[in-house]
């Protein structure tokens, strides 16, 4: 599903995010991508979904090397990922609904594939009562469930999680691990950036460890360390 | 499509009422360049309706004596007839046509027309010189026309036809620079605008980036509030500049009839074919001032 060959990726000539990465992440696997801040794992995720370009390497998601996609071909590419982020990136003008409604509508989806999909997807992410709700009468938890389900409403293939758990108290982030792990048996492939060992141990995936930008680790049902 | 298109206006609507003093500012800005940009058009028109009726064509007139007789008449008419290399037309006006005429060709030669009374109003002949006469061949014309028996003046009324051509030639082009002017502020007052809403809504954009909307569709909205503004633009400067054209249509009518000007009006269809222009200027004006800064500034 996503292959990276010897990916190389500088921000200016003093700083490399990334050294010569290269890895394999098979159709509905977990990986988590564990380091300390600053040691390329965001960098990665937004490599994944061509935010960034690499310097040298290529990077393949669904079997093309989408450092040669024209740009125009961008979006399309996007629609089969979702993403989550630790700040949830939510529109607070916006009630539940209308957040996760926004997803379908800014790529055009008719109007009564939305009224379907985002009642079914709130239920999913356990959100169902609250979808006339704004974000800032929701808890973070809460709120980190509506990302999810905008992230995931539209049945991407991939979903690139950052820091998902990184706001959350411990109780709440085994919540949506849970529920990551939930939508990640439904075939859809996860990778999740986190330094949150106490996950990272608990659920037992592949961890690929990075380390000033060089992989150091790649291990299948592997501990944070 | 319909869902997109609902999507649209009311993403447009959106931002357009969240920025209600820089919006308001764009149209009044648009409003006034569009308005400047009309009325250049208009006075244009105005003056070349004004020379029109002054010349009506006729670049010289041949007076014939009071009371000379129909044989006297025929004879200045052969010989002019004669000069066809250098003269294309000739139209014989009687006393009572020369007088009228008189009266709104000379409006500005007043010595000229106090001499002249219905009693010993001269008859006329209007000469319209071939379009390839230079201005020495009309001289000998003139010349030549003058000798003629029975004719007691030839008349060209280039003086004040000349200060018409260069009241339009003053005005014009310096009305023109400044609607233009107005216009590029306009367009730089509606680029700052969407500036202001892209960053304003920059979050938005970012999602709609990571959920795979394409450019086209975060742009298409922005760029619709920048075309409204300078339609709306267009459409106030229009009522504006129809209002001051009725104003002033209305005005001159009042004016006496023998004071010379009342061709400084412009009353057939001229003035809604300059609405349209405007207001099709203020969308364009509007598209590009939008569209630019909608594709510069979408990397929010």
């Amino acid at each position: 599903m996503i292959r990276l060959d010897n990916v190389t990726k500088t921000y200016s000539t003093e700083v490399t995010a990334l050294k010569g990465a290269s890895f394999d992440i098979a159709k509905g696997e977990f990986v988590f991508l564990v380091g300390p801040s600053g040691s390329g794992k965001s960098t990665l995720l937004r490599l994944m979904n061509r935010q960034e370009r690499p310097e040298k390497g290529a990077v393949w998601v669904a079997g093309r090397n989408i450092n040669e996609m024209p740009d125009s071909k961008v979006p399309h590419l996007r629609r089969n990922i979702g993403n989550i982020f630790q700040d949830y990136k939510l529109l607070l003008n916006k009630t539940v609904f209308e957040n996760v409604a926004f997803a379908l509508e800014v790529i055009g989806r008719p109007r009564h594939v939305i009224r379907q999909q985002v009642p079914a997807v709130l239920d999913l992410v356990g959100l169902g009562g609250k979808q006339d709700r704004f974000p800032d009468q929701l808890s973070g938890g809460e709120q980190q469930r509506v990302s999810i389900a905008r992230a995931f409403v539209n049945r991407p293939l991939i979903l690139l999680a950052d820091e998902p758990t990184g706001n959350l108290d411990p109780a709440t982030g085994e919540g949506i691990m849970r529920l990551l792990d939930r939508i990640n048996k439904t075939g859809t492939t996860v990778v999740m950036a986190t330094h949150d060992t106490r996950i990272v141990n608990m659920m037992r995936k592949r961890v690929i460890q990075l380390d000033r930008g060089v992989i150091v680790r790649d291990q299948a049902r592997g501990v944070y360390e | 499509m319909i869902s997109r298109i609902r999507y649209m206006f009311r993403e447009m609507w959106a931002s357009l009422s969240r920025q209600l003093t820089l919006t308001f500012a764009a149209v009044i800005t648009a409003t006034v360049s569009l308005f400047l940009f009309g009325m250049t058009l208009l006075i244009q028109r105005a003056f070349d309706n004004q020379l029109s009726e002054w010349t009506g064509g006729v670049e010289m007139i041949v007076y014939v004596k009071h009371g000379a007789s129909a044989d006297e008449v025929e004879f200045i008419r052969a010989q002019l007839d004669a000069q066809d290399t250098l003269i294309d037309t000739v139209e014989y006006c009687d006393e009572a046509c020369t007088y009228a005429d008189a009266q709104k060709v000379f409006a500005a030669d007043e010595t000229f027309l106090d001499a002249l009374t219905p009693d010993i109003i001269p008859s006329s002949f209007k000469l319209k010189p071939v379009s390839s006469s230079s201005g020495d061949a009309l001289k000998s014309l003139k010349d030549l026309v003058t000798q003629l028996p029975n004719v007691i003046d030839v008349k060209t009324p280039d003086e004040a036809v000349a200060v018409l051509g260069e009241l339009k030639s003053f005005f014009g082009p310096r009305t023109l620079v400044m609607a233009l002017v107005l216009l590029f502020a306009s367009a730089l007052l509606i680029w700052n605008t969407i500036r202001t809403a892209m960053f304003a809504r920059r979050r938005e954009i970012e999602v709609m980036k990571l959920v795979g909307a394409t450019n086209w569709f975060i742009r298409l909205p922005f760029m619709l509030e920048g075309l409204l503004q300078g339609v709306v633009g267009g459409v106030f400067g229009s009522l504006a500049l129809l209002y001051m054209n009725q104003d002033w249509t209305g005005g001159m009518e009042a004016i006496d009839s023998n004071a010379g000007i009342k061709g400084f009006v412009v009353t057939d269809g001229y003035p809604w074919w300059v609405c349209l222009s405007m207001v099709v200027l203020g969308a364009f004006v509007g598209a590009v001032g939008s569209g630019t800064a909608a594709s510069k500034f979408l990397d929010v």
